[in-house]
């Protein structure tokens, strides 16, 4: 709270940010003058319809693509490619199959150079945040689709990056499973704070999970509504999120605007442009 | 029928369960040997069947003769070590130079689709259409030798490497980049285990190529190795040495790939394949 006095706070400043990528059948212009601004400390959701840019915006974010057009900012300098204090956690197939659990939770420090001592403790610590106890030493094949995305954010988490880029996450594990995920992941955020943006199509996880809703247009996407969500801090879960009428009022809010853009079937500016573009 | 049945009854006596069980092992390790048996025995019913000359067919017992004169002269020893010393150089080479190949053709998406037809191409043109070059080129020396066993065993490899980088999906490297791996972290801790098991197939078929190379060359260039062994039997028609000499190169390619090639292929495959999600 202390920090937010501070003026200067935004973590991820993305202005203008166009991009346009090959596919067979011609260049496909994924997002449109997206802009956006997170905070420091902040864990915004972005959602939006199949295919509106959402992965591009985060690759953006992560440096594994440049934009065609306009400026990605984290710390107030253009992100040039991947870097350590920018953490990324997939939807699958991230975490290596020949490491252990152990090992793959501390890749990132053993990259960073940290000694083992300080290495094992902070992989100890983010064993227990997750509740991998007792797995530390089986190898990825040997874990249930939930257990490896907990060793693919416990691993993300020990790198201690600044701001963390989660794409749809949890979309590939069963339904039960992702209910206790993403309560955990509530947990682990409030146990440390960390600048977060977190992909999903589902409206109910990014009311669930974020303290701020960012509700994309349909490609090329661009930022359709911004939607507070209180009280994330203080912790959540699935029983009182689901009678808690002021929540559910924000989620039907977003679920209508998400569908907006799903429901829409007049062509817009912006798709007779792209095919334009293209002819 | 007897022995069995009294095998059986036994063992059976102090463990009912066993018995069956170890009879049927026995069994099955002979499987491995019965088509050589068979091998043998239609051999020798063909020689005892006409009255071949010497100059044409032998029998069994006369190529066992030739081998343990040959083992006890020391000459065997002289001719396989020589084949062995080759294959193994070629192999460590191949190693060296193609596995670093592989990965810097593998993680490059464009050299990886401009040089796969050309592997290919190279593929096609075996190891034994470059010795008239090589020939001409080195002469009749163990240098002719190891560059066709080479380019034989070296091609393998260096496809196979490319495809084991290939495989790997391109999560994996993202997420380490976003570690801040460097690419010679991601070598270590990514391509290499990666690749790992793709690696060893390629040196599996590379090995077998190699050792074929290396008799038929080593038979022109006539510089020792048990392919100038059985070549130069012919000469004298010396059919028992030939046999001899064959029999050791199948048996020396067993003993090369079964006790060494595909343990290391088994280890890699079953612990890194199954780790594979």
């Amino acid at each position: 709270m202390i920090e937010r006095d501070t003026p200067s706070q935004d973590k991820i400043v993305v202005s203008g940010f166009r991009h346009f990528f090959e596919t067979a059948d011609g260049p496909v212009q994924a997002t449109d003058h997206l802009d956006l601004m997170i905070r420091a400390g902040e864990f915004v959701t972005l959602v939006g319809p199949s295919g509106c840019g959402k992965t591009t915006l985060l690759k953006a974010l992560a440096g594994f693509i440049r934009p065609t057009e306009g400026t990605v900012l984290c710390d107030g300098k253009p992100v040039q490619g991947p870097g350590r204090e920018r953490g990324v956690v997939f939807q699958e197939l991230a975490i290596l199959p020949w490491r252990t659990v152990r090992r793959n939770i501390g890749h990132g420090l053993e990259i960073a150079g940290v000694s083992r001592l300080e290495r094992e403790r902070t992989v100890a610590r983010l064993i227990e945040l997750t509740g991998l106890a007792g797995f530390e030493d089986r190898y990825p094949h040997e874990l249930s689709g939930g257990m490896r995305q907990r060793v693919a954010v416990a691993r993300t988490w020990a790198a201690d990056p600044d701001v963390i880029l989660m794409d749809e996450p949890f979309a590939a594990v069963d339904a039960m499973t992702r209910l206790t995920l993403q309560e955990e992941l509530v947990r682990l955020c409030t146990a440390t704070r960390k600048t977060v943006l977190f992909i999903t199509h589902s409206v109910d996880e990014a009311v669930f999970l974020g303290d701020r809703v960012l509700v994309m247009t349909r490609r090329p996407g661009r930022i359709k509504a911004v939607i507070d969500v209180p009280g994330r801090a203080a912790g959540r879960d699935w029983e009182s999120f689901k009678i808690d009428a002021g929540l559910q009022a924000i989620a039907e809010q977003v679920l209508r605007l998400v569908r907006e853009e799903r429901g829409a079937t007049a062509p817009s500016a912006a798709m007779t442009h792209a095919i334009g573009a293209r002819a | 029928m007897s022995m069995v049945s009294a095998t059986s009854a036994s063992t059976g006596l102090s463990r009912p369960a066993s018995g069956p069980a170890i009879v049927w092992r026995q069994l099955r390790a002979f499987r491995i040997l019965l088509p050589f048996v068979a091998l043998v025995g239609v051999w020798w019913a063909i020689y005892a069947s006409a009255d071949f000359s010497p100059q044409v067919l032998v029998s069994p017992l006369a190529v066992w003769r030739a081998f343990v004169n040959l083992v006890t002269h020391g000459v065997m020893a002289e001719y396989a070590s020589t084949s062995l010393r080759m294959i193994g150089f070629a192999t460590a080479l191949s190693l060296i130079v193609g596995v670093p190949i592989g990965f810097a053709v593998g993680v490059n998406r464009y050299a990886a689709h401009t040089l796969e037809s050309f592997l290919r191409f190279l593929q096609g043109i075996s190891g034994i259409a470059w010795l008239p070059l090589a020939i001409i080129w080195f002469g009749f020396s163990h240098t002719t030798t190891l560059v066709i066993v080479i380019y034989t065993l070296i091609v393998p490899i260096i496809f196979n490497t490319m495809i084991g980088v290939r495989a790997i999906p391109e999560t994996y490297t993202l997420a380490l980049r976003s570690l801040g791996a460097s690419r010679l972290r991601l070598v270590r801790d990514v391509y290499l285990p990666g690749a790992l098991p793709s690696i060893v197939v390629g040196l599996r078929l590379g090995m077998g190529y190699g050792w074929r190379a290396l008799i038929a060359a080593e038979m022109l260039v006539r510089q020792g190795g048990l392919g100038d062994l059985i070549f130069g039997a012919r000469t004298f028609g010396q059919i028992d040495r030939i046999m001899t000499g064959m029999i050791v190169i199948g048996c020396l390619y067993i003993v090369v790939d079964r006790l060494i090639v595909q343990p290391i292929e088994n280890l890699t495959v079953a612990h890194w394949g199954a780790l594979r999600q």
